[in-house]
């Protein structure tokens, strides 16, 4: 059947194969080599940066490198803020695993009721839901153990405030975005907030980082922030400010406690507070930063400046005698009253006593235009120079348009507006020998050099009747402190309601500094609307001022000026027993 | 020629293997220089953490709470302090004495 040839007899051999036939082969297998050389030619030489980019896209990744976000931190070094890790909590409902034994105790742990949380996971349309933001690590740990599938985490940073409501105003807070809100974050957010650097990287396929390529931009980290605060004398005068005003049944207050030599603010203050890392339910109230960004009549804490700047004139003397009586006197139809009728005093007796007629008579022996020179070199009626958001001006109109009523007004604090930070400074004047100082949150140790606006002589003259004022027959006594001799000027001022005065609506002020002889330091404190039946000056505010300086000046290492009367020591001995 | 062609092809071998080994190990250890620095990061992290925990502990608020209600303490006025003054030509008896 089969009719097998030998290949060597093969017909096939004996026929004559043309000669284009080989030829085309070897010209197709040469278009073939052509074809890939171009090919090669095109991947690595034309078209090289399209083909390197889509390789890298498949293993490279360029990670962020997160920039943490500076401290903010007392005089002392001690954390007034600070970000730490706080991962949030996303889900994807769809994949949660719905094993109720381990969702009850994930609400557990985030402290969520377990219906809250079913009402979250229930929407199973949504590819992305957050669970719970920025909670503390230890729960996150707690939270990654359980192994919940389709619960995962996002780094994140929040800020803590270990110092609470006491520092509130001051340090201030930021967003959940970490963006600095109020306060000094918000002042010094760009100082704060550093710059996220970023990495470009090769991945294996497992996801590991296996090389760096190209540059590297290492993250720089916010700037921490040294204040001029002191914790400890901040506390202090948030609690006594508190007291006080829960005591006097009023509605807010504030003080403030500046370094009189460096200009520093050691304690800045207010009541009603808040806790700036729960800020629920937040009042602008309790939010708002009184004793920079409102502005009051200052009242009789004006006294020793109009006093002042007669002396610096020449207009009087400490002993010049100012006649008071009757206790009125009437400008073009509008009457000033004391309120007891102080007969004949000295300037000094003015101050004590805190007579409005006797501060309109020394006003009157001024001109308009240099009573307002001096309140605008002591910086009324301009914002003051601090780095702090909302920071008020106050007003002080131009002199052209007083009359004359307004000009004896202002003489004794009505008619002009500032805020309570604005009158502390203002007293630098008498405490740094005539030189009103520029006041700063941040620290500086340096002797803080200013403005001149009195003489020395005009300043220990000031200081002597504030020391008056607080003494025996003052009406500040009450802020006399064990050890250390003190000067200050009480004020009560009526709220204004609309257009006229409330009768029964007040602001008590005390302004002071101490040691009188060489004062280290100004207190001035503020109480709205003390509403328990005191509400002079010098019975609601100067007991503040009194405990505040007696610790702050204890705080600071300051050697007692006065000697100490020892039988308080023996009667408190005695009491411990 | 043959010989010298045979020694080269076995040394371009070894070394394209000593290469990838090369490649491998520096990847190796560049995982592990990688898992260090996140490391070193977490720790530095959980330190401020712990440094915000410890300062929160010590708040003048806590402090005062707790010296008054378990220590029993008081707050100390000028007339219970007695005050030091150093520098100058202190005489404290025995310790220090002059060089």
């Amino acid at each position: 059947m089969s009719r097998s040839v030998l290949y060597t007899s093969s017909p096939l051999l004996a026929s004559k194969t043309p000669v284009w036939r080989s030829k085309f082969i070897v010209a197709v297998v040469a278009l073939g080599f052509l074809g890939l050389a171009a090919r090669a030619a095109y991947i690595q030489v034309v078209a090289n940066a399209f083909f390197q980019r889509q390789g890298e896209v498949r293993f490279a990744r360029t990670l962020e490198l997160p920039a943490s976000r500076g401290r903010i931190l007392d005089r002392n070094g001690l954390i007034l803020a600070s970000s730490v890790p706080a991962p949030s909590l996303w889900a994807i409902p769809e994949d949660v695993d719905r094993d109720p034994v381990k969702l009850r105790e994930l609400a557990r742990l985030i402290e969520m009721p377990l219906a809250e949380l079913n009402k979250k996971l229930e929407d199973e349309d949504k590819s992305f839901v957050w669970i719970k933001r920025q909670v503390d690590e230890p729960v996150a740990r707690k939270v990654a153990e359980l192994g919940i599938k389709g619960i995962y985490q996002r780094k994140e940073y929040k800020r803590q405030y270990p110092e609470g409501e006491s520092a509130a105003h001051v340090v201030g807070f930021t967003n959940v975005e970490d963006q600095g809100q109020e306060g000094i974050e918000l002042a010094f957010n760009k100082d704060l907030g550093g710059k996220p650097g970023s990495r470009r990287v090769i991945k294996d396929r497992l996801g590991r980082v296996v090389e760096d390529v190209g540059e590297q931009i290492p993250p720089m980290d916010g700037r921490d922030i040294e204040l001029s605060i002191d914790s400890k004398v901040q506390f202090f005068a948030y609690q006594r400010l508190r007291e006080a005003v829960i005591a006097n049944k009023a509605k807010a207050g504030s003080v403030v406690v500046i370094d009189s030599s460096t200009g520093e603010v050691l304690a800045l203050a207010n009541y009603p507070s808040y806790q700036p890392d729960k800020r629920q339910n937040l009042s602008g109230e309790q939010l708002r930063n009184r004793a920079l960004t409102d502005t009051f009549e200052p009242g009789s804490t004006m006294k020793p400046i109009t006093v002042g700047m007669a002396l610096e004139a020449g207009r009087i003397t400490p002993q010049t005698i100012i006649d008071t009586t009757p206790g009125r006197l009437t400008i073009t139809g509008s009457t000033i009253t004391d309120t007891h009728n102080y007969g004949v005093l000295t300037v000094e007796g003015v101050i004590q006593k805190s007579s409005n007629v006797g501060a309109t008579k020394i006003a009157q022996r001024m001109s308009p235009h240099e009573m307002w020179d001096t309140y605008s070199a002591l910086g009324f009626g301009q914002k003051p120079q601090i780095s702090f958001p909302g920071a008020v001006s106050g007003r002080v109109r131009p002199y052209k348009s007083w009359r004359p009523i307004e000009q004896a007004t202002m003489s004794y604090g009505y008619g002009l507006s500032a805020s309570l930070f604005q009158m502390v400074r203002s007293y630098t004047a008498f405490a740094h020998d005539g030189e009103i100082i520029p006041a700063t949150i941040l620290k500086n140790d340096t002797r803080a050099s200013g403005v001149k606006v009195f003489s020395p002589q005009t300043a220990t003259a000031v200081r002597k009747m504030l020391q008056m004022a607080a003494g025996p027959g003052g009406t500040g006594m009450k802020a006399q402190t064990v050890g250390y001799s003190v000067g200050g000027k009480s004020g009560t001022a009526h709220k204004q309601v609309g257009k006229g005065y409330a009768s029964n609506k007040y602001r008590s002020w005390f302004t002071g500094m101490a040691p009188i002889d060489k004062p280290r330091i100004i207190v001035g404190v503020m109480v709205d609307e003390p509403s328990a039946g005191q509400y002079y000056g010098g019975t609601v505010a100067a007991p503040v001022f009194s405990e505040v300086v007696q610790q702050t000046l204890r705080m600071m290492g300051v050697q007692p000026d006065l000697s100490v009367k020892p039988q308080v020591m023996a009667q408190e001995v005695e009491e411990s027993f | 020629m043959t010989r010298l062609n045979l020694v080269l092809l076995v040394a371009i071998v070894l070394s394209a293997l000593y290469l990838v080994h090369n490649q491998y190990e520096s990847r190796r250890l560049f995982m592990a220089l990688d898992k260090a620095q996140a490391e070193a990061r977490k720790i530095e992290l959980e330190n401020d953490r712990l440094q915000v925990e410890k300062r929160a502990q010590a708040t003048p608020s806590r402090i005062e709470r707790l010296a008054r209600t378990q220590l029993q303490m008081r707050n100390a006025t000028p007339s219970i302090t007695q005050y030091v003054q150093y520098g100058g030509n202190a005489q404290v008896d025995g310790a220090g004495g002059k060089p």
